[in-house]
């Protein structure tokens, strides 16, 4: 029987609560503050190792990113992918959406038969959500976002029935094969990490690093030359001192105590 | 897969991952397994290390260990009533050093591994597996991984030797609460405050005031570019004279209008917690190996406490190492018994000077319990050094001054004469 | 991301627990690693966990005690002094919690 690939994007951002600004300077404080994986990917790991659990298959990570990122990628391989592509070269330093998705797609391309690409809803350090619908476009591949679950899977008829939640209703979409799915955020609460997948992380070296020799792409497409987007500013919202009232009493109480200052402070209406 | 390792260490604290990197040294397959993310992410200190005993395990200490300031100012204060009674001692030599805690573990973590040790992070583990009563390996999770040897670093929450059976439950007549903020000021602000040259630091001790008179003590450490302030609080006088919350002291040591001239306009970059034990002595585990297991570091009590000086961290090397020793031989005789790990680590730790050191105190600690002497004696200390000090008309003789202090805080002279010569005597 | 200014004004008062733990970092698990049976809190005089917990985790409300396990420092304080064995509790798995970088 036919079982899944599944290539999951994840991405390795600084953790942003770390990140502090310095009034004086204009700048951020970025000194000791160590990355992550962005948390919303890890949701979509979840729901790939789900899939993998119930038909089988195979589950391959991919990250652009610089070489510290193995750390994270030994974070999901100990949740249970069974192995992980780094893209990285100095040559993708720079990378804006347009250009990382097309890098990530001709990884995705190299990588061989694909039946399902995930990602997750957006990322904490830009939260741009661009990158899966890019990744789709450059691909000529369907793309939904918001989904919550695969509902079924029939690789024989080359299918997939995805349940996605907006606002005020759940959708049910059957695609076909193979489609790139952004997976809601909070939507796949990650596994705890399994000691031997984290022994087998560290000891049986499946991580693989992919340079632009491997995928030897036009320089014009990637890295900052295949960057378009310009910032031209970045402003900090600065913080809002908060009012802190403190209610110290039952549950009861609480709500109408509440409801009554949010009206005072114009919140609610 | 490789489910079978020579020896597995449970706790990459300054203990574990001194035996794993010990242990990989001599070409055992060792397997290092801590529950925090990435090196020393779970570690908590006060502030400084002895270094003689780690210069033995590791020669290259002070060439590549993240040193922040050699140890060369002692201060001891009594803090009361907007006074301070100190005692400063100064010197030359380099006998320790202030650092993170976090950062000298990853240190030794990473010499682990290059050692050859496999290091797991982000794993915690459940059980130590014990079976026909011999210690056989790990659990986490439901996963097991065999292991000739077992070396238990867990530190001072004991959950797997409790588990086996031997390690009683926590009591809070046991530990002390440290609570502990950093505060970032920048290394020439430090040198130019504390009057200290470019490398040199500070270990400053306090009592009275800072603990709200419990049994403890509060610290102050100079770090490279930051300062470590904090408040230890033995539980078992803490959870029934406890006033207010534990943070709230190390806040009022952070803003005490005395002290915070040093560091006030500092950014606090960490706020942490952690147990700590009481006396070493009584913590201790009946025994420290057992079939294929054996314990180090906090976990097998090795921890001095005399309120002028703390040590755990360089017993925690040294146990490390002594247990690689006691593995190595274990190996070499294919003997992984009770007794012959008792031989070679139990009988060679207690021999060693650390449990030399904890026997030496045992008196001091029982005198650390007395809730008077940090309830009185820190006030009747100032009050007497207020009245040779500050003086009006009269000039009082330092025993009249001594008596009529006494006097006000309703203690007998003789009762604490006679505690002042136990003290001297034990100290 | 925290737009928290460093070396404000703001700290030079007591400041609440709440603004000491978001000095660090952390990875809090969406599973609770510690677990309070409050039921046996009522009749528990002394409620030592209220002031000795360094996290400010258990607070009291309309006299009745409440638990929160996300600033948890992981000292294993309130283990050591519940008196009545209310609480069952571990560290967090897969390296979450909180996490040191200056300890
Ligand atoms: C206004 C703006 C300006 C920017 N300017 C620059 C710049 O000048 N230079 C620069 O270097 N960067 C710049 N960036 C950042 C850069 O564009 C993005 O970080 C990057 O392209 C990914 O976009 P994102 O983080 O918004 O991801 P999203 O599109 O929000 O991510 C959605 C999902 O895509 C996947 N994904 C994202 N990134 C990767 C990856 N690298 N590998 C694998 N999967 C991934 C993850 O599953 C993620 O959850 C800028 C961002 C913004 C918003
Ligand atoms: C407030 C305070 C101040 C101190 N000041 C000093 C000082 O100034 N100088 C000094 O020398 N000593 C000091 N100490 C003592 C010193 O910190 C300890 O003695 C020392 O850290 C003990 O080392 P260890 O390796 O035995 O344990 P720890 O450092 O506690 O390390 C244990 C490790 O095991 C891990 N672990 C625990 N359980 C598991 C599990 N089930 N699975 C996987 N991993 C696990 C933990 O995450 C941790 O990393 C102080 C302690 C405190 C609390
Ligand atoms: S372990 Fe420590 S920090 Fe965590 S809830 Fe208990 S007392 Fe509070």
């Amino acid at each position: 029987m036919k079982r899944p690939r599944i290539v999951v994007g994840i991405k390795w951002v600084p953790n942003t609560q770390a990140v502090r600004f310095d009034p004086k300077t204009g700048t951020l404080i970025r000194e000791g503050v160590p990355s992550i994986v962005n948390p919303h990917d890890l949701d979509a790991i979840e729901l790939a190792l789900k899939t993998r659990e119930k038909y089988g298959g195979e589950i391959i990570v991919v990250t652009m990113a610089p070489p510290g990122a193995e750390e994270g990628l030994r974070h999901v391989i100990g949740m249970g992918v069974d192995r992980a592509i780094l893209v990285s070269d100095r040559v993708f330093a720079g990378s804006d959406t347009l250009a990382t998705s097309y890098t990530l797609a001709k990884t995705i391309e190299r990588i061989g038969r694909v039946d399902l690409v995930f990602f997750g809803q957006e990322t904490i350090d830009s939260s741009t959500a661009h990158i899966p619908a890019q990744v789709a476009s450059w691909l000529d591949l369907p793309y939904i976002y918001y989904v919550e679950s695969i509902e079924k899977l029939e690789l024989k008829e080359n299918k997939v029935v995805v349940k996605r939640k907006l606002e005020d209703r759940y959708e049910w979409y059957e695609v076909e094969l193979p489609v790139v799915i952004g997976v809601a955020m909070h939507s796949n609460p990650p596994r705890p990490i399994s000691l031997t997948n984290k022994l087998r992380a560290v000891t049986e070296k499946p991580i693989e690093v992919w340079t632009n020799k491997q995928l030897g792409l036009d320089p014009r497409c990637i890295g900052l030359r295949g960057s378009p987007t310009i910032v031209s500013k970045v402003t900090w919202q600065p913080e809002i001192p908060r009012k802190r009232k403190i209610y110290q009493g039952n549950p009861k109480e609480a709500v109408k105590w509440l409801i009554k200052h949010l009206e005072e402070e114009k919140v609610l209406p | 897969m490789a489910t079978k390792f020579d020896a597995i260490v449970v706790g990459a604290g300054p203990a574990g991952a001194t035996a794993a990197y010990k242990l990989a040294e001599a070409g055992i397959k060792t397997l290092l397994v801590e529950r925090g993310r990435g090196r020393g992410s779970k570690q908590v200190f006060g502030g400084r290390i002895y270094v003689t005993p780690v210069r033995e395990v590791f020669p290259d200490v002070e060439k590549t260990a993240p040193i922040h300031r050699w140890v060369k100012r002692e201060k001891i204060s009594i803090l009361h009533n907007s006074r301070i009674l100190s005692l400063e001692y100064e010197s030359p030599e380099k006998h320790s050093f202030t650092t993170y805690l976090t950062e000298f573990t990853s240190w030794i973590v990473d010499k682990a591994i290059n050692a050859g040790a496999v290091y797991v992070d982000e794993v915690r583990v459940d059980s130590i597996v014990e079976e026909d009563g011999r210690i056989t390996g790990i659990e986490a999770g439901g996963e097991r991984i065999e292991a000739s040897i077992v070396i238990d670093a867990e530190g001072v929450n004991r959950l797997l030797l409790e588990k086996l059976g031997l390690a009683e439950r926590l009591s809070p007549e046991e530990v002390a609460l440290g609570a502990k903020e950093v505060i970032k000021v920048g290394a020439d602000k430090i040198n130019e405050r504390f009057g200290l040259e470019e490398d040199s630091g500070l270990a400053w001790l306090l009592v009275g005031e800072p603990t709200d008179y419990l049994p403890g003590g509060a610290f102050i450490y100079t770090n490279r570019d930051s300062v470590s302030i904090g408040v230890v609080v033995y539980l078992a006088t803490a959870v029934k004279k406890a006033r207010e919350e534990i943070y709230r002291l190390v806040e009022k040591l952070r803003l005490h209008p005395q002290l915070r001239q040093y560091w006030e306009d500092g950014d606090i970059i960490e706020y942490s917690a952690h147990l700590t034990i009481e006396s070493g002595r009584r913590f201790m585990p009946r025994k420290l190996a057992t079939s294929g297991l054996i314990v180090v570091g906090d976990a097998a009590g090795l921890l001095l406490n005399t309120g002028y000086t703390f040590r755990g961290v360089d017993y925690a090397v040294y146990s490390g190492y002594l247990a690689a020793e006691a593995a190595k031989k274990a190996f070499n005789l294919g003997d992984f018994s009770e007794e012959t790990l008792r031989e070679n680590y139990e009988k060679k730790l207690l021999g060693s000077f650390i449990a030399k050191d904890l026997r030496n105190h045992t008196g001091v600690e029982q005198i650390m319990h007395e809730v008077e002497f940090f309830e009185k004696y820190p006030v009747v200390a100032i009050d007497t050094a207020r009245k040779l000090f500050e003086l009006g008309y009269e000039t009082p003789r330092i025993q009249e001054a001594l008596r009529s202090s006494l006097k006000t805080h309703h203690i007998n002279l003789l009762s604490f004469l006679y505690k002042m010569f136990k003290m001297v005597r034990k100290l | 991301m925290s737009s928290r200014e460093s070396g404000n004004q703001q700290l030079l008062k007591i400041q609440r627990i709440d603004d000491l733990l978001q000095r660090n970092l952390w990875d809090v698990d969406h599973r609770p690693h510690i677990v309070v049976d409050t039921s046996r809190c009522t009749d528990c005089e002394y409620k030592p966990c209220v002031l000795l917990c360094p996290a400010g985790c258990y607070t009291l409300v309309d006299s009745k005690l409440l638990f929160s396990y996300e600033g948890c420092l992981e000292c294993g304080t309130c283990r050591t002094v519940c008196p009545r064995e209310a609480i069952t509790w571990n560290y967090p798995v897969s390296g979450r919690g909180v996490l040191y970088r200056f300890s």
